[in-house]
């Protein structure tokens, strides 16, 4: 009795968390089962898979995940190897605090002002990206062209959350022993193959970390182009949870959109898989 | 030999002033937009529209006091207030009930502990977007919806402070319990007498990210959030966006006050900041 007594500690988080947590997991799961219109009168019915395989049919469903699978390619590989790139940077500088915090400090940034910050640079009359191209006859429609307006998101993307990566490989960098490294100096390894042959292997964990959090991150991918492009132009930009989120919030089909989230979340679930086991053999 | 190493103390001197400078160059390009984020605010619209340098030419309150003086129309004073109400209770109310969790996870003798702490950090892999939807149809049965209980309870429910909190726990020494259970401390009053105070670092980051973390939430008082007067700041700010399109001053204003008040705290408390999110990759 006494040792089940200690639970009561526990209790007040455990009813958080069974009601906001497991019960919306499993409860969501049950909705993807349903039509469930808040629009009509109509009581939810259930349709088994009918959710799911409408999805899998569903043209702006395939449209959005390939523009999350692109902006995934993009950003996920830019993202860590700048990061890498800047925590072996500052690993190598005597004083790193203040160059530390400097790339932190955009993280800091609430995704609307970091949005409306770029809104501006990215515009296309009198941003000033292009204020500053126009000296060389140059002006690129970062946002409006289909092409441009997916790069230009990552572009952004970059800038606003390297940091976090960038903090966790520093911290990882200065966790392997300097003796490895003045080992291979004075066998006559040099910078490169010093990198390549001993700090890249001690640094995989942390790399794998990093590369894992950062595809979760990147599939989930809503606030930079919901407040920047709105999912333009032509729907080059409108990723999986912006369209989740408009058919519940817009077109309030709550069975549909729980049915997206859950084959969003295999999606992740799958990639991180695949990633983490071909990450892990090498 | 004495000039050759001379030299090769001279070239390692010239790497790492490149080195530096460069690092330098790619602070100053990471600061640049903040700077001019809080420098534009001062601009009238005209020098927004025609970039002529860093500093306003005929800096101008203008901005700033359209904002606050038009209290009908952009409501930012109530912005402001609901964003520090509902920042300072998410996190109150997970520090409370974060730490208790933890320290009966992790202190008390409890059956099955490993199973609830393993369901518990299991639930960290689950992405946010999943959980939109039947929380929405949840707080709408329970009539908590275009309310501040909206955002403040469901935050109680992340499971990353009471895996923070259980981890530092874990490394505080036992003989400390047991001398103050000798003296007739309740298991409360260890919590309250040994724990709490020796985990104040723990407890110091766990606050400055939930804050951080619920000041800045988007999807959330989106979603959950009807009315204009019930927004939290970066909703607000970003209706200004849809509502103010040509009236760039007025939205870079209304972002500087959003933005100003996470500048502070992450000033003051920048090492605790970095610290934290870089032990996030080094625990496994």
């Amino acid at each position: 009795m006494r040792r089940l007594s200690g639970y009561l500690f526990a209790t007040p988080y455990l009813i958080l968390f069974s009601a906001f947590l497991v019960a919306p997991l499993l409860y969501g799961l049950a909705v993807s089962l349903f039509r469930w219109d808040l629009l009509t009168t109509r009581p939810p019915t259930f349709v088994a898979a009918g959710n799911y395989a409408e999805a899998v049919a569903d043209p702006y469903f395939r449209k959005a995940l390939a523009v999350t699978l692109e902006f995934v390619a993009l950003a996920t590989p830019t993202t860590v190897a700048l990061a890498l790139l800047l925590a072996a940077l500052l690993e190598s500088l005597r004083r790193q605090t203040l160059y530390r915090a400097a790339f932190f400090v955009p993280t800091m940034l609430t995704i609307s002002v970091a949005g409306i910050l770029w809104r501006w640079f990215f515009n296309t009359d009198f941003g000033l990206l292009n204020s500053g191209l126009a000296r060389f006859g140059v002006s690129v429609p970062w946002l409006t062209d289909t092409r441009f307006a997916m790069p230009s998101i990552v572009l952004m993307t970059l800038w606003w959350t390297v940091g976090g990566p960038t903090v966790i490989l520093l911290a990882g960098l200065q966790n392997i022993p300097r003796q490895f490294l003045e080992a291979a100096s004075i066998d006559g390894a040099g910078g490169f193959t010093r990198f390549r042959t001993i700090t890249l292997p001690l640094l995989r964990p942390v790399l794998l970390f990093v590369v894992a959090m950062n595809v979760i991150g990147a599939f989930q991918v809503f606030g930079q182009t919901f407040i920047v492009t709105r999912g333009g132009p032509e729907l080059a930009t409108r990723v999986l949870v912006q369209y989740i989120y408009e058919t519940a919030f817009n077109n309030y089909r709550m069975g549909y959109s729980a049915a997206m989230s859950w084959l969003l979340f295999a999606v992740i679930a799958l990639v991180t898989a695949v990633l983490l086991g071909l990450l892990r053999e090498r | 030999m004495m000039r050759r190493h001379a030299y090769r103390i001279s070239t390692a001197k010239l790497g790492h002033a490149a080195r530096e400078a460069a690092a330098a160059a790619i602070a100053v390009l990471f600061v640049l937009p903040i700077l001019l984020l809080l420098v534009t605010a001062f601009k009238p619209d005209a020098e927004i529209l025609h970039f002529h340098g860093l500093l306003p030419r005929a800096p101008t309150l203008v901005n700033f006091r359209r904002i606050f003086g038009s209290p009908e129309e952009i409501p930012i004073f109530r912005w402001l207030l609901n964003s520090m109400l509902i920042s300072s209770s998410v996190t109150l109310l997970v520090l409370s009930v974060d730490s208790l969790a933890a320290y009966a996870l992790a202190r008390l003798d409890l059956p099955a502990k490993r199973l609830v702490f393993g369901l518990i950090v299991a639930t960290l892999m689950v992405p946010g977007q999943i959980l939109l939807v039947p929380v929405y149809l949840i707080l709408n049965r329970l009539g908590w919806l275009d309310t501040p209980l909206a955002l403040i309870v469901p935050a109680g429910s992340a499971a990353f402070g009471v895996f923070l909190l259980h981890q530092f726990f874990l490394t505080i020494p036992k003989e400390l319990e047991d001398a103050a259970r000798v003296d007739g401390c309740t298991r409360l009053g260890i919590f309250r007498h040994v724990i709490l105070p020796l985990s104040r670092p723990a407890l110091a980051t766990l606050a400055i990210f939930t804050f951080i973390g619920s000041w800045n939430d988007f999807l959330g008082p989106l979603v959950f959030l009807d009315s204009v007067d019930k927004y939290t700041l970066p909703v607000g700010v970003a209706l200004f966006q849809t509502s103010y399109y040509d009236n760039y001053g007025l939205t870079l204003a209304a972002s500087a006050i959003c933005t100003l008040p996470v500048l502070v705290i992450f000033l003051i408390f920048q090492r605790n900041i970095i610290r934290g999110i870089a032990l996030t990759g080094l625990k496994e």
